[in-house]
């Protein structure tokens, strides 16, 4: 029965191979055809979730029965069954709103695309092999470049030939940590890496890390190698900005933090932390700074995501079990979110042509319902209470306060302030701004699922509990790593 | 001895990054990439080789004992080919920058600001 988990990855696999076949039945089918795989995803994914959390042990897929560390196996425990959940909810609903927003050819190699992105963020989640995380962040990142460039203006070019080289650059370092972490433990398994870690020489693992970690800010955003974050949100079709936003980015980030408190126990954890807490606290300011002054809503959101992907990496980067709740208590968060706010900005773009800052004006009386939704995304990621992110941006500051870091509740509370200054803006134009226009009838699909997410976002906001109960066992299964090593049947008797 | 193909994957690795840094020609950039790659590739072939073995495969008289680590072989062949996708995605990315703007420099490719 637990095989079958491993659907997750074949099934977006063999859809995309079948497009080619579908396409020959129309141009309009293949995106009706791409929503139905989405449907079938979640509906595997939110199997998943309910069979790990009710039976609260992970899914362990081993491929071609050889048990770990001689096969490759995957992992799905309370993170990842959340997480692939969630992937596999915004694919849906990007699925749906594909067929809205994209009329550019070639739509079949879009289908196509757009389904190994979500095939590769689930696999990086899944995986319990560093190598094989490897592979799946390169299909993540090839399908992403092509993605950004899907549009073929000079821009959308110019976007993805930044992506691709930091990219080709990011994955050279992560390949390099990996030989570094073979030469000396002579394993790819993530769970014996966290079995052997204490065996190695401290400064080498410092170094493969480091390594490591900057690999994979690639794909996480993280300040010195997320130059091309804001030009490819600004160029990609407007689906794929929000799984970038969504989820390519918390799968770097998770893959990170897995490899990086693999080494919990070791010298190595202290000075790889304080790196995080750096680039972290570097990519909230930058981000946050660069927000204030765009014209391009899409732009200024691009940037918003990329600071609230710092205040998680901070979070990582304080590292008390409670940090570890809030950041990913605030991953979760910022996911629903940054859908429902790049889904709104894309559904206005579509309709007026661009998503420039002209085009909001007067939005209150022109699209309500879309206008409602950007105000609650927007009064929500600024944290004020009985919103969603209130609650995690609260748990960060109180983690940060109990080891004494002052530092990082000063960023927080800066971060909350700048963002208000640049959301209110946003939402002084949409209301109390007279723009030329009538009023536009709304899309049943997109307000549903508009709605969806605003109670979901309210929710949350009001009653924290449940989902902080389902956040504390998936951030419990990161943290733990003694728990996941136990968890993964290592054949016995296999050592490098 | 062995030390001399980490010198040479390291220079290789570090050869294509400043390729990578300095050059203005986006060609001259995506050749820095592919060398930066192969650099790792030996790193990593190095990093599994022993001294005076052959290589590992199923042949007569090939035991564990006589041939080099096979995981780091097949990782550089997976690695390769993921290579040869993201230079031909970025060759084709190229072709449409230049296209679009008539140059490969990338001072004049500046469509996006802010």
């Amino acid at each position: 029965m637990m095989q079958y988990a491993s659907l997750l990855i074949a099934l977006p696999l063999f859809s995309a191979f079948l497009v080619p076949l579908i396409k020959r039945a129309g141009k309009k089918v293949i995106l009706y055809y791409l929503s139905l795989v989405t449907l079938i995803q979640t509906g595997i994914a939110a199997w998943v979730f309910k069979e790990v959390y009710t039976s609260g042990k992970p899914i362990i897929v081993i491929a071609g029965g050889f048990k770990p560390p001689v096969g490759i196996n995957l992992y799905i425990g309370h993170f990842a069954a959340l997480f692939i959940l969630i992937i596999a909810v915004v694919s849906f609903f990007m699925a749906v709103f594909s067929i809205k927003a994209i009329n550019v050819d070639p739509i079949d190699k879009y289908a196509m695309l757009f389904l190994l992105l979500m095939l590769g963020a689930t696999g990086m989640i899944a995986t319990g092999d560093i190598f094989n995380l490897f592979v799946f962040m390169e299909i993540t990142a090839i399908s992403a470049y092509a993605l950004t460039g899907y549009n073929k203006t000079g821009e959308a070019s110019e976007a993805a030939m930044k992506y691709i080289v930091l990219g080709g650059i990011g994955s050279s370092f992560f390949l390099v940590g990996i030989a570094l972490l073979y030469g000396s433990l002579g394993t790819l398994n993530l769970a014996q890496i966290a079995m052997l870690a204490s065996k190695i020489n401290p400064t080498v693992a410092q170094a493969a890390l480091a390594l490591l970690v900057f690999g994979l800010a690639v794909e996480a955003e993280l300040f010195p190698l997320n130059a091309w974050a804001p030009d490819a949100y600004q160029a990609s079709p407007h689906p794929v900005t929000v799984m970038f936003s969504a989820f390519v980015v918390k799968a770097g980030i998770y893959a990170m933090i897995r490899i990086v408190y693999l080494f919990k126990d070791t010298q190595a954890f202290m000075g790889i932390l304080n790196l995080l807490l750096i680039l972290g606290t570097l990519t909230v300011i930058i981000g946050e700074l660069s927000a204030l002054r765009q014209t391009n809503v899409k732009r200024m959101l691009a940037y918003s995501s990329i600071a609230q992907v710092g205040l998680i990496a901070v979070g990582f980067g304080v590292a008390t079990p409670q940090a570890v709740d809030a950041a990913v208590f605030h991953m979760l968060n910022h996911a629903i979110v940054k859908t429902l706010m790049f889904l709104a900005v894309g559904y206005v773009a579509v309709t007026f042509g661009s998503p420039h800052m002209e085009n909001f004006k007067g939005l209150g009386k022109r699209m309500p319902l879309t206008a409602f939704a950007i105000t609650v995304g927007a009064i929500s990621i600024v944290g004020i209470p009985l919103f969603n992110i209130f609650w995690s941006k609260f748990k960060l500051l109180l983690a940060a306060l109990q080891v004494g870091k002052t530092g990082i509740v000063a960023l927080i509370l800066g971060a909350s302030l700048v963002e208000a200054v640049y959301y209110f803006r946003l939402l002084h134009l949409m209301w109390f701004e007279d723009g030329k226009g009538e009023k536009i009838e709304e899309d049943l699909a997109l307000g549903i699922i508009m709605l969806l997410l605003v109670a979901l976002i309210v929710v949350i906001g009001v009653y924290p509990d449940f989902v902080w109960g389902i956040v504390q066992k998936a951030s419990a299964d990161l943290y733990n790593v003694a728990q996941y090593v136990k968890n993964v049947p290592l054949l016995q008797g296999v050592s490098p | 001895m062995i030390s001399a193909y980490y010198f040479g994957a390291i220079s290789l690795i570090l050869i294509g990054l400043y390729a990578i840094l300095t050059k203005r020609n986006l060609l001259k950039i995506l050749v820095g990439l592919s060398i930066m790659e192969t650099g790792v590739n030996l790193l990593l072939i190095s990093v599994g080789y022993v001294s005076g073995r052959t290589a590992p495969i199923l042949t007569e008289g090939a035991t564990p004992q006589t041939t080099v680590d096979p995981i780091p072989q097949a990782l550089v062949l997976t690695a390769i080919v993921i290579g040869v996708a993201t230079t031909a995605l970025a060759l084709t990315v190229a072709i449409n920058l230049y296209e679009k703007y008539k140059t490969l420099d990338i001072e004049k490719i500046r469509g996006l600001r802010g």
